[in-house]
C-alpha cells in the first residue's frame, strides 16, 4: 500500500472557488501543508484539479504530525560523543 | 523640466500601467521551472497508479494533449493566442493567475 504525500506550495487564493474546494477537501488549509492520502483514482483526480499548486511524492507509509515536525527540525550543530553519568557533588 | 510639477506620462496622462510587452529572462527560466514542475507532479501520479495497474480519465487526458516541457515550442512558453492583438499573440503573462494556471496550447497555425 503506498500513499501520495501532497505539500500545497503555491495559495490557492484567488483561483475559482472549485479549485479551493479541492483544497479544502484534500485538507490543504495553509501553504507547506503535508498531507497522506492512499494511491487511489479518486485521489489523483484530485490531484490533477491543483497540479500547479502542489508537489506530490509517493511514499510507502504516511508520516505523523511529530515525524512532520521532526523533518523540519534544523541540525542542532552539535552531537554528543558519549553520554556521561552525572557526577556527584 | 525639473521640479514637483514637471510633466510626467503618469501626470499628463492619468492612469499609466507599466507592464512589459515581453517577459524577462528571469522570468522565463521561472515559467520554465513551474512547467517543469506539473510535469513532475503528472508523472509521480502516473507511476504510482500504473504501479497499481490502474489509469485515471485525467491523467490521461492530459499525457494525451499536453506537450511537456521540452517539447514545448518557445512560442507557446512564453506567450499566448490573442484574437484582438496584432500578429496574434501576446505576453503569457498578461493571463490572469498566469503563474498558477496551465497554459499550454495555443489554436494550431497561431
Amino acid at each position: 500500500m503506498s500513499y501520495f504525500r501532497i505539500t500545497l506550495m503555491r495559495s490557492g487564493i484567488g483561483l475559482p472557488k472549485r479549485t479551493q474546494g479541492v483544497l479544502k477537501a484534500l485538507g490543504l488549509r495553509h501553504r507547506m501543508k503535508t498531507v497522506f492520502y492512499p494511491v487511489t483514482p479518486e485521489v489523483a483526480g484530485q490531484i490533477m484539479k491543483v497540479k500547479e499548486l502542489i508537489s506530490v511524492r509517493e511514499v510507502e507509509k504516511p508520516l505523523t504530525k511529530e515525524e512532520l515536525r521532526e523533518e523540519r527540525k534544523p541540525d542542532p550543530g552539535y552531537y554528543i560523543e558519549t553520554a556521561m553519568p552525572r557526577r556527584q557533588a | 523640466m525639473f521640479g514637483a510639477f514637471r510633466p510626467t506620462n503618469a501626470l499628463s496622462g492619468g492612469l499609466l500601467w507599466k507592464i512589459p510587452w515581453r517577459l524577462s529572462k528571469f522570468q522565463k527560466a521561472r515559467q520554465r521551472k513551474r512547467l517543469r514542475a506539473v510535469d513532475n507532479v503528472v508523472a509521480v501520479v502516473d507511476r504510482a497508479l500504473a504501479k497499481q495497474g490502474i489509469t485515471t480519465k485525467a491523467v490521461e487526458r492530459w499525457k494525451e494533449e499536453m506537450p511537456i516541457e521540452q517539447e514545448m515550442l518557445p512560442k507557446d512558453k512564453y506567450t499566448i493566442f490573442d484574437r484582438k492583438e496584432k500578429k496574434y499573440r501576446k505576453g503569457i503573462h498578461k493571463l490572469p493567475k498566469w503563474t498558477r494556471v496551465s497554459q499550454r496550447i495555443n489554436p494550431p497555425g497561431y
